[in-house]
């Protein structure tokens, strides 16, 4: 696997891309797809579904490489949004995870802020783990379960052990407390 | 932003990817004709998005580049008009689907081919795939605006026992959706429906696909949410 390319390489090739250079547009998928991969996969449980959302993505982002605004966030986190965007689509229409379905080497667990605080950060990812860090842990584990693991909220429910309706009010609120400490 | 608070924490939901089926596909034919939607969404996924660039990487297991190419190459064929090409993307990532789906888009997109190859350019023609994800066609709705007329021919939709689909022309500018009526999932169905829409109206509307009790929605409103969405692109660039 090679390693990513800097943010500012990325801007570069996004641009170059635009232009419908194809060389451009093998370089961006050698330096970005195993972060890709690895936000598909841990949303689509079969190995099949990963690799055809992964191909989808990237054909959005040909198609979308002239939208891309490094104004508003890095070109990583535009690419991997729409990544996710393509898993959860596929997600929601198949059926939803559930905890029995998780891929091995998954471990729901393992999914806290602390693995992250250890990589290399944007300012933007250090603010929203900081706001992250304000939630209460459970609320902030089902946020981050949510967002990496694409569990829906029957599957918060039942990983908490509470009733769907509390899941969603716990979503919803903590969705507001990230935006009011984001903006502060 | 004149968004209703419920609407915004859909919106939210939606960018966590944490809303029902049900609701995402609701969501996501609004924010077609929701710009204020649509802009909130965009700014939750904004928020949220720098998580993504932390993912762990994980080695895909194979090289999906080739294959990705050939989807872009399929998608950007120079000499091709514009609706054979977005077809062609449509073919290519209609792979997953079923055997019998891909066979019938084919047909469909080699039809059209040979029928653009026959006769010259006809600016009022249009075609709308409705479909509730990429790779999931369920019908392709083909509107000639000189004649108001509509065909929707099915290419996978699923039977619905003791129910019918119906279509439906969303426009910001008409409030509710208007029915075009009910559509059969086996065979065309054809229709001068258009006639009390102008123009811009058909051009630019949302076309839903929404399942009803059999015969159509009683009320003249849509039962429930959206199944398959579309827009319409142009036959002749």
């Amino acid at each position: 696997m090679e390693s990513a390319a800097a943010g500012d390489d990325l801007v570069a090739l996004i641009g170059r891309v635009a232009a419908r250079d194809a060389t451009a547009f093998a370089t961006l998928y050698r330096s970005t797809h195993a972060v890709l991969y690895g936000v598909v996969a841990r949303i689509l449980t079969r190995g099949d579904a990963s690799g055809e959302a992964l191909q989808e993505a990237y054909v959005r982002i040909w198609e979308k490489a002239g939208e891309f605004d490094p104004a508003k966030g890095s070109p990583l986190a535009w690419m991997a949004t729409i990544a996710r965007n393509r898993a959860l689509d596929e997600a929601r229409r198949v059926r939803p995870a559930s905890l029995e379905e998780m891929p091995e080497g998954f471990e729901p667990a393992a999914e806290t802020v602390e693995p992250l605080a250890a990589r290399a950060r944007s300012e933007r990812l250090a603010a929203l783990l900081a706001c992250l860090g304000n939630l209460d842990p459970d609320k902030r584990e089902a946020v981050l379960l949510a967002y990496y693991r694409g569990f829906s909220r029957d599957a918060l429910a039942e990983r908490f052990g509470a009733p769907t309706a509390t899941i969603k009010t716990w979503l919803r609120r903590s969705l507001l407390q990230l935006r009011d400490c984001l903006e502060s | 932003m004149t968004l209703a608070p419920d609407d915004d924490l859909a919106a939210a939901e939606f960018a966590l990817g944490t809303l029902d089926p049900g609701e995402r596909a609701t969501l996501a034919a609004r924010r077609l004709r929701e710009p204020e939607l649509d802009v909130a969404i965009r700014a939750w996924e904004a928020r949220l998005s720098p998580l993504g660039e932390a993912t762990p990487p994980i080695a895909p297991p194979d090289d999906f580049l080739p294959a990705i190419e050939a989807r872009i190459r399929g998608g950007v064929a120079p000499r091709a008009s514009d609706l054979v090409a977005a077809l062609q993307k449509r073919l290519s990532r209609w792979r997953a689907a079923a055997i019998g789906a891909s066979g019938i888009a084919a047909a469909l997109a080699i039809g059209i081919a040979a029928r653009e190859a026959a006769r010259p350019a006809a600016p009022n023609e249009f075609v709308a795939i409705l479909q509730k994800s990429a790779d999931s066609p369920a019908f392709v709705a083909s509107i000639n605006l000189a004649k108001g007329d509509l065909s929707v021919r099915p290419v996978a939709a699923p039977p619905q026992a003791g129910k019918s689909y119906e279509l439906w022309l969303i426009a910001p500018k008409l409030g509710a959706p208007r029915s075009l009526g009910v559509i059969d999932a086996a065979s065309v169905t054809r229709g001068p429906r258009l006639a009390a829409f102008d123009r811009e109206t058909v051009e630019d509307a949302t076309y839903a696909v929404t399942v009803e009790p059999e015969g159509g929605s009683p009320n003249g409103k849509p039962s429930g949410p959206p199944l398959f969405v579309g827009k319409l692109v142009p036959v002749d660039p």
